[in-house]
């Protein structure tokens, strides 16, 4: 299998010239498997990223390289539940990464 | 899901920011995704998908957006477009992985739209191995990033 997501890099590109990450703590909302979590996450003081689909997280989690380990943390949760566990004023950045819709 | 239930998560995002954070939202604009033959960077083929239904959902969030800045909620800082290409060897190989991608979705297609899909699909691959090496299959779709900053 052959498949290539955004070779051109225009989506994190788009990304990173619109948003801050240094020192930042992001949450990305609709992760999946981590395609884009991983090509901002070494921007990022700590990134937070969530989907409800456990197989997705499962294999982001799978995925999740060495050295972003103690930065990168996945969940498998709907955001609804997510948010009502967490505390107001919690992140710097928030991600809707093709979830709104 | 409904623009009322996007709105709440937007204002569920807006209290779990901190003073002087951003929000980034990235969804397709409201039109379907082209499948195309390309070639090098150039697409020699392009069709709209038969099997884009979720127009109605993108609307929706577009709403739901325009209703949290109307609302003094969010400010609309920055705003952009971009291409998102997804390429495969095949016309198959596209079709199974979007199949594989879209598993979670609970939007059913009716044998109309598939007979459809199957058609333009087989036709892609006969365009595609007319073209000869290096010619891929890709789904073209156009993102939209948007910038929102509390209103403090």
């Amino acid at each position: 299998m052959t498949i290539r997501i955004d070779p051109e890099e225009n989506e994190i590109r788009a990304l990173v010239n619109m948003a801050e990450f240094n020192g930042k703590h992001v949450l990305e909302i609709g992760c999946g498997k981590g395609r884009l979590t991983w090509r901002y996450a070494r921007l990022a003081a700590h990134v937070t990223a969530i989907d409800p689909f456990v197989d997705g997280i499962a294999k982001a989690r799978e995925d999740l390289p060495e050295d972003l380990q103690s930065r990168v943390e996945f969940h498998p949760i709907a955001f609804e539940d997510f948010a009502a566990s967490k505390e107001a004023a919690t992140y710097d950045l928030a991600i809707l990464s093709w979830s709104l819709c | 899901m409904k623009h009322e239930s996007m709105v709440h998560a937007l204002e569920e995002i807006l209290r779990l920011l901190k003073p002087g954070g951003t929000l980034i939202d990235i969804h397709p604009v409201v039109q379907a995704w082209l499948c195309e033959v390309t070639q090098g960077s150039k697409a020699v083929f392009a069709e709209p998908s038969p099997t884009y239904d979720y127009e109605e959902d993108l609307i929706q969030a577009d709403v739901a957006l325009a209703q949290v800045v109307q609302r003094r909620l969010f400010d609309r800082d920055i705003e952009g477009e971009f291409d998102f290409l997804t390429y495969a060897s095949s016309a198959a190989e596209l079709r199974e992985f979007l199949k594989k991608a879209s598993a979670y979705e609970d939007s059913l297609q009716d044998d109309e739209v598939t007979a459809r899909a199957e058609e333009l699909a087989a036709r892609v691959e006969q365009i595609r191995q007319a073209c000869g090496e290096g010619a891929e299959v890709a789904a073209h779709e156009r993102g939209r990033i948007t910038l929102l900053r509390p209103v403090i």
